[in-house]
């Protein structure tokens, strides 16, 4: 059975592109467009990653990442973000993050993210 | 000469101030009477006047009462003091409340013009240091001080002469010299009289009929100076230019005191002008910090720009590649696709390139590759060139050393002249990007880089003016004169040199050199 997957984005394109690539695959996904929306879903379900975009209005994703660590310490979480060209400090200080990618991403580029970090198929590695 | 100076004569003696004044405007001096001290003061703060000779002892205000409310009044009107009753005690105290000088009654005429006459000097010598240190622009600093120069030692001819970039001397400004070949003559004067000096420091030397030194005999038109004066022009204690006045009237010998004045008027001159260069590095400070402002607003516009774009940008990139996975590889749909998913791909690397470009944090010094630079900031730029038929030509030099130095900042200045050499070749043409590792006399390894374009070239005459701030060959709005100096003082900082070569219709080279790490 697939894994459960979270999107929490603001960008309805973005979601609709990531939620079908995943699912072609056989993961189960589940979309948020803020962050309370998304932390009231984390309570109610189980989940086996977090995809969070950083820039959205109302609650920061930095702000809604801190939150998940907190609630869930074990969750992976793999940040997504257009505003920045390179990472060269962290992305959210003071958590460490499963994963990351910098927008525009394809389709495999989240796929094969999403089986590294939640094990799907090769062993878990942190990037 | 404008007219003859406005004097104010102060006497209770009405026949004594008559006789004062008439002697005076026969002498073509514009002269006022009043009959006593508050007459004078009130005189003073409604008109104009360059000179007051005032009696002492007068009733109501007196003469000493007189000079203080006057010089307060106008602090640069000069006071002469005239008394019949005059002791040392009066003439001390007088000349401590700033009079100019005095005279005892009864004195004769000639004695008074004497006076009068060193007064008004004193006067001129004083508006015109005014003058010198209230113009801060220095062309114009230039064309006043050789004006008053020329004015105080009353000269026929004169020149102003400063060395350009490349040490070469040029006259900067000149009076009674209209013909090319006399003043190119007079150049040569310059020259040759700063290779005597040697990089000595004097106030100001003399060589009466020059037609005679062996130095200066077989320049053309030297017959026609009788006298020569040069006052050097210092910048770190060594001579950098020379002031030249010369007088062509037979038996018209500079004086004793034309010489002071020529001494004093030189070490003026060189103060002004020190003023007058601090003042440009200060507007050259000023205009990097302006266009730093602009980086800093730019950078912050690329970032809110590439999150705009980028969100987008990421739908059109996954949706076509869904659609990709579903399409026949072999039908139109799936090459149209592919050509879509391509350019997706070139906008994100020119985003990337622009973010990279506009964020411009404090200069981050690391080991930088020079062909990346160039690289980077070619890809930001392709697309104008090719829409303006610019072909760009690549011969970097493989596996050199990395050199010391802030990408973005470098970027910065090949971006500069790319665009600048895209804007020379408005009808297109070729782009010649160049890297190569060479040594310095002195055998440091240098990595040098060179832009060459094939368009209008630049003019000899404004060549070594195109790093100035502000200095611009665009239209009014299209380029603001800072392109270049910006990166003048980026390439200063990395302890690098730029240097551009050019001609007429055979197009400009810049050339980079930064030293290896």
């Amino acid at each position: 059975m697939g894994k459960s997957i979270l999107i929490i984005d603001d960008e309805d394109l973005v979601r609709n592109y990531v939620r079908r690539a995943l699912a072609s695959r056989g993961w189960e996904i589940s979309e948020a467009n803020n962050g309370a929306t998304a932390l009231d879903l984390l309570r109610r379900k189980d989940f086996d990653a977090v995809i969070c975009d950083l820039k959205m209005p109302d609650m920061r994703g930095e702000e809604v990442i801190k939150k998940i660590r907190d609630m869930l310490p074990g969750m992976k979480i793999i940040a997504i973000t257009g505003s920045v060209s390179n990472i060269t400090t962290p992305l959210v200080p003071g958590v460490e993050l499963e994963g990351f990618l910098i927008k525009p991403f394809g389709i495999d580029e989240i796929r094969d993210l999403i089986e590294k970090v939640t094990g799907s198929e090769p062993p878990a590695e942190r990037p | 000469m404008t007219t003859k100076a406005n004097i104010l004569v102060v006497d209770d003696e009405p026949q004594i101030a008559e006789m004062i004044s008439a002697s005076l405007q026969a002498n073509g001096y514009s002269v006022s009477v009043v009959y006593d001290g508050e007459q004078a003061v009130r005189k003073i703060g409604s008109e104009k006047f360059d000179l007051a000779i005032t009696d002492i002892q007068m009733p109501g205000m007196d003469g000493i009462t007189a000079l203080g409310e006057m010089k307060k009044l106008d602090p640069e009107v000069e006071v002469i003091i005239a008394t019949g009753h005059g002791t040392m005690g009066t003439a001390i105290q007088s000349m401590r409340k700033g009079a100019f000088d005095y005279l005892h009654k009864p004195f004769e005429i000639k004695e008074l013009l004497a006076v009068v006459e060193k007064a008004l000097e004193k006067r001129k010598f004083n508006d015109i240091t005014k003058a010198i240190f209230s113009t801060i622009k220095p062309e114009e600093l230039l064309r006043v001080t050789l004006d008053s120069v020329t004015r105080i030692l009353k000269a026929e001819e004169s020149l102003l002469v400063l060395p350009d970039k490349d040490g070469k001397l040029r006259v900067a400004v000149s009076e009674g010299l209209d013909e090319e070949s006399r003043l190119n003559s007079r150049l040569t004067l310059c020259e040759r009289m700063m290779k005597r000096l040697d990089g000595g420091a004097k106030s100001f030397l003399l060589v009466d009929e020059p037609a005679r030194d062996k130095t200066f005999s077989d320049l053309p038109g030297i017959g026609e100076i009788k006298c020569a004066l040069f006052l050097p022009l210092m910048e770190e204690n060594r001579p950098a230019g020379l002031i030249s006045i010369n007088r062509d009237q037979e038996g018209e010998y500079f004086t004793e005191a034309d010489l002071q004045r020529a001494k004093i008027f030189g070490s003026l001159v060189n103060l002004a002008l020190r003023n007058s260069n601090l003042y440009r590095q200060l507007q050259e400070t000023q205009s990097q910090l302006i266009q730093a402002e602009k980086m800093s607003a730019l950078g912050q516009l690329a970032g809110g720009l590439a999150h705009e774009i980028n969100n987008p940008l990421s739908g059109i990139l996954g949706l076509t590649q869904l659609v990709l996975e579903s399409a026949k590889p072999d039908s139109q749909t799936y090459t149209d696709l592919k050509d879509i998913e391509k350019a997706v791909f070139r906008c994100k690397k020119i985003i990337v390139s622009l973010l990279s470009f506009a964020r411009q944090e404090k200069t981050r010094l690391e080991p930088v590759s020079v062909n990346e630079v160039i690289e980077e900031t070619l890809t930001l730029c392709a697309r104008q060139m090719e829409l303006k038929s610019v072909r760009i030509d690549r011969n970097f030099a493989q596996g050199l050393p990395l050199v010391t130095g802030d990408f973005q900042q470098l970027m910065q200045i090949f971006l500069n002249l790319f665009s600048n050499a895209r804007d020379a070749m408005p009808d297109g043409g070729e782009l010649t990007v160049e890297t190569n590792l060479l040594k310095d006399p002195a055998g440091r390894e240098l990595v040098m880089s060179t832009v060459s374009d094939t368009g209008a070239g630049i003019k000899p005459e404004i060549l070594d003016r195109i790093f100035d701030p502000f200095f611009t060959t665009k239209p009014v709005g299209k380029g603001t004169g800072l392109g270049l100096s910006v990166c003048l003082g980026i390439i200063h900082r990395h302890n690098g040199t730029i240097k551009a070569h050019s001609r007429p219709g055979g197009g400009t080279t810049f050339t980079i050199s930064l030293p290896v790490s």
